[in-house]
């Protein structure tokens, strides 16, 4: 997947501006930067749920404006954090839906046992039918993961799912997104707020500043006193755990 | 200087207009006749020009004052008697002594539709002050939904009774019955606007707070509704005799502080000046559009105010964390707790 | 598990179906003399027609109530709160303004809905998806601008009607909107067949619409076009809604009233069935109530005064429990 000039204003204001990198595949990529720094907005880009202004986003060949949504469907999943489900409406339920892209409402055995599967990944057995809300938000953002997981999808794109979780509901949350990559082979794209969830979990940071991409490579490139000091703008110090830079701030 | 400007020039536009209206309607009336000493001229002059003038007169200066006061005390941009159920109120009010004392006086009903009215204000504000809302909009809501109910009510009791074609002439206000001997109700407004001038200050205070008028040596409950009961009590009044007129008290504190910020004492005369004017506009406009017959000015209000209220909310929507600023900096009043509009854009 | 929510859901609906069955024969039943057949016959030639306008209209309400919900994704609103029956009112009485009371499209009910239909579409969709994109979908906002809209048209109705004859506004006003006490029966054959038609061409959009109340982002990840089914739906709402008003007037709680008891009942996200009891909810609520109006008050207070304060005090209820803010 590579993205290429992409830009975006809103009133007037650019928010995204030529940005390009590419995504690389069976890896995860933290996408980070200040509050405003077009993040998310990129992630919506790439995910086509936001209309960009100008550049080009090509998935697999093709710009996924071409792409038929029913079939990028199958390929790319995103979850945002803007989950409100007015509707009464279970986990099993939910997860289901995962498997509209490939059967629409009427469901194949196939189909149930991929659900049964991402339900067991999840270890959402016990919770499966109660409704979502009258879940806790940690239960409620892996049931929309396990959703995700049914889809199917190579792609895999989550924005800020660590957002109001406590630290335990939060690593666990990082740690089945490092098993989504090296268990099921995902390419999975994270924006994140927590820089050192992104340098203990992810393999490259994409990090923005005002729109544009301030540093782009491995987690070790841009775990750098140096960078980060630069980017958020306050001091910065590195340390090394378990043999992965972890930054401290202050 | 400027801000003495503005109340000149308002005064000035209300004269013109005053004097105009005077002149317009069925039988002509014209200013040389009448200082020739036309006599029939002189009667029609007495009997009904002015008192609609006068009635017109009070009706927008009570209304949009007693939005003021209701606004400040409850430190809300969209509390006012049509959103605050003061008006449907007062309408139940005069429906159950119609019910009651079938023989009343103009006098009697206004006694029902004061208490009535009262009654209705303190339970909604004392309601809106319970629970707390996450968005300022929810108390007009809340308050347009609870005059609904009692509206209902009020068709209920209507229907039941025979009463529709009675209570009619309340549900929807116009001018066109005001003569002498009818209408001299309206006349209290003018004491109870005195009396709001005078507390001005005091429902200024009372509006920021329970805890920051406590400081200020400020009886918090006493003014809240004496401030209630002075704005229940000039709506009432109104409806007595004119019927209900929406919107007045919602938008015309609306523009002028748009102008002049949230001062009441500064503020009240604009207002004053700035409501009479606009019923004025509207009931001339009633009176030209379809002569020799004429639209009720809550017709006209309907249309004109419905608009700007709706203009005035998108206006609130977009500037809305400047327009509620006040609100986070002190606790208690019957103020919602705002800012959850914006959906704030993260990264 | 889910299947047995689905079985009890059906049985519930069953339930449902033979309650709206007894109340449409104890409408059409209730105080009858079998013995003269004349009197039978006339009662049945009075009451069988508006036992069919109440059925078509719980439907159109109930429906488009549901699915209305379900497209802003809110519990709390209803097309008619937002003012979309005073619309439909207002257009009818322009139509018959500005093409003069007397003309054919005037005279003629079937021919004059459908120009009402006609325009009711094109204003609705102009004048809502206004407000929508104004106030960002902020619900409160959407809620407060549909209540003030709702004056807002009905003063300009009743501005025209006074316009049209100041003498005698009152009648004109009674015959120009139709009302439980004056339900229009003329356009029965017109309305169900624009039912049909809505529901056909939208049948792959409401198949949509479990999707689309995971809310747009979710939808468009699972491959729906969001905007264009949203789009489709809520012109299919207006509809049902202009043939509601056209028939029994404007009824503004009635939709929140059904469509919240029937999520309430049914607990599912599943719309074929909350749409279903939604109207089976509804067709209860009228016809049960126009009997009580018809035998208990003997037509003294219309069933709408009852709509009006019930459904006010719910609404107050669901507002300040904060149920689907």
């Amino acid at each position: 997947m590579r993205i290429k000039e992409l830009t975006k204003k809103y009133d007037g204001k650019t928010v995204v501006d030529g940005v390009t990198f590419e995504i690389p595949k069976g890896k995860v990529l933290s996408l980070i930067g200040p509050n405003g720094a077009g993040k998310s907005t990129v992630m919506g880009i790439i995910s086509r749920l936001i209309a960009r202004d100008s550049g080009q986003v090509s998935f697999a060949g093709t710009d996924i404006k071409k792409w038929k949504s029913r079939d990028l469907s199958r390929r790319l999943a995103i979850l945002t954090q803007s989950n409100h489900v007015q509707m009464k409406l279970t986990v099993r339920e939910l997860v289901s839906f995962g498997r509209f892209p490939y059967s629409g409402s009427r469901r194949t055995k196939e189909d149930e046992e991929i659900i049964d599967k991402a339900v067991a990944y999840m270890e959402l057995q016990d919770i499966q039918d109660q409704f979502i809300d009258e879940l806790s938000g940690g239960q409620r953002q892996r049931a929309y993961i396990a959703m995700v997981i049914a889809q199917d999808t190579e792609y895999i794109l989550l924005d800020e799912p660590t957002n109001n979780l406590d630290i335990y509901h939060a690593t666990n949350m990082m740690k089945i997104v490092r098993r989504l990559c090296d268990e099921l082979g995902k390419t999975v794209i994270l924006v994140l707020h927590e820089i050192n969830y992104a340098a203990f979990y992810s393999d490259y940071i994409c990090a923005f500043v005002d729109g544009k991409i301030a540093k782009f490579g491995t987690v070790k490139e841009v775990m750098t006193k140096e960078t980060l000091s630069a980017i958020y703008k306050v001091d910065f110090e590195i340390l090394e755990i378990s043999g992965k830079p972890l930054s401290i701030y202050y | 200087m400027k801000e003495r400007s503005m109340t000149a020039i308002l005064a000035v536009i209300l004269l013109i207009l005053a004097f105009l209206s005077l002149f317009v309607g069925v039988i002509n009336l014209d200013p040389a006749s009448l200082l020739a000493g036309d006599m029939e001229q002189w009667g029609v002059f007495l009997v009904s020009r002015l008192p609609r003038l006068l009635a017109i007169l009070c009706t927008g200066v009570g209304m949009s004052v007693a939005g003021l006061i209701m606004q400040q005390l409850c430190m809300n941009k969209f509390v006012s008697p049509t959103t605050g159920a003061t008006i449907s109120s007062a309408q139940l009010g005069i429906l159950l002594a119609l019910l009651f004392m079938p023989e009343s006086t103009l006098w009697g009903r206004a006694v029902f539709a004061f208490a009535a009215a009262i009654l209705g204000t303190w339970i909604f504000v004392w309601f809106i002050q319970r629970v707390q809302f996450k968005d300022v909009v929810m108390v007009p809501l809340v308050g347009i939904m609870f005059g609904n109910v009692i509206g209902g009510v009020t068709n209920y009791l209507a229907y039941k009774y025979e009463m529709t074609q009675a209570l009619s002439s309340w549900l929807v206000g116009h001018f066109s019955l005001v003569l002498r001997g009818r209408y001299e109700i309206v006349y209290l407004v003018v004491p109870l606007v005195i009396l709001a001038f005078v507390f001005a200050n005091h429902f200024n205070i009372v509006g920021m707070g329970k805890d920051f008028s406590r400081n200020l040596g400020v009886p918090y409950l006493l003014v809240l509704f004496l401030g209630l009961t002075i704005a229940a009590m000039i709506t009432a009044s109104v409806v007595v005799v004119v019927g209900s007129i929406s919107y007045i008290g919602l938008i015309v504190p609306n523009i002028v502080s748009m102008f002049k910020g949230d001062r009441i004492r500064g503020a009240l005369i604009d207002t004053a000046l700035f409501g009479a004017i606009f019923v004025l506009v509207c009931d001339m406009t009633g009176r030209i559009m379809i002569a020799p017959y004429e639209l009720p000015i809550e017709l006209i209000v309907g249309i004109v105010g419905s608009l700007l209220f709706i203009g005035l909310l998108f206006y609130r929507l977009k500037h809305g964390r400047k327009a509620v600023r006040l609100k986070n900096l002190w606790d208690g009043g019957c103020r919602a707790s705002a800012g959850s509009v914006d959906g704030g854009e993260s990264s | 598990m889910n299947v047995k929510a689905y079985q009890a859901n059906i049985r519930k609906l069953g339930i449902m179906l033979i309650l709206v069955l007894l109340a449409a024969a104890a409408y059409m039943f209730a105080e009858v003399d079998f013995g003269n057949e004349k009197l039978f016959r006339y009662a049945m030639k009075i009451r069988t027609p508006k036992l069919i306008v109440m059925l078509i209209t719980a439907f159109a309400i109930g429906g488009a109530s549901i699915v209305f919900q379900s497209v802003i994704n809110n519990r709390i609103v209803t097309p008619c709160l937002l003012g979309m029956n005073s619309l439909y009112t207002l257009i009818h009485t322009a139509v018959v303004f500005f093409l003069g009371a007397g003309s054919m499209a005037a005279s003629n009910a079937n021919l004059s809905f459908a120009i009402d239909l006609v325009l009711m579409g094109a204003a609705a969709t102009v004048i809502y998806s206004y407000l929508f994109r104004k106030t960002n979908h902020s619900v409160l906002y959407v809620l407060l601008v549909g209540t003030v809209l709702t004056s807002f048209f009905s003063s300009i109705q009743t501005t025209l009607t006074r316009v049209m004859d100041p003498n005698e506004y009152d009648s004109l006003l009674n015959s120009l909107v139709a009302s439980f006490s004056n339900i229009n029966t003329e356009i029965i054959v017109l309305s169900l067949a624009v039912l049909a038609a809505v529901i056909f061409i939208l049948r792959k959009d409401l198949a949509l619409l479990d999707v689309l109340t995971l809310g747009k982002d979710q939808a468009t990840n699972l491959g729906v076009d969001y905007d264009r089914s949203i789009r489709r739906l809520l012109l299919g709402v207006t509809l049902c809604i202009a043939v509601a008003t056209a028939m029994v007037g404007p009824i503004s709680f009635l939709g929140l009233i059904i469509a919240n008891l029937s999520r309430q009942l049914l607990k599912t996200y599943r719309h074929h069935l909350l749409i279903l009891g939604s109207a089976f909810f509804g067709m209860i609520v009228l016809v049960g109530g126009q009997l009580i109006v018809e035998h208990v008050f003997v037509y003294a207070v219309p069933v709408s005064v009852f709509i009006t304060v019930g459904g006010g005090i719910y609404f107050l209820y669901l507002l300040l429990s904060n149920k689907g803010i």
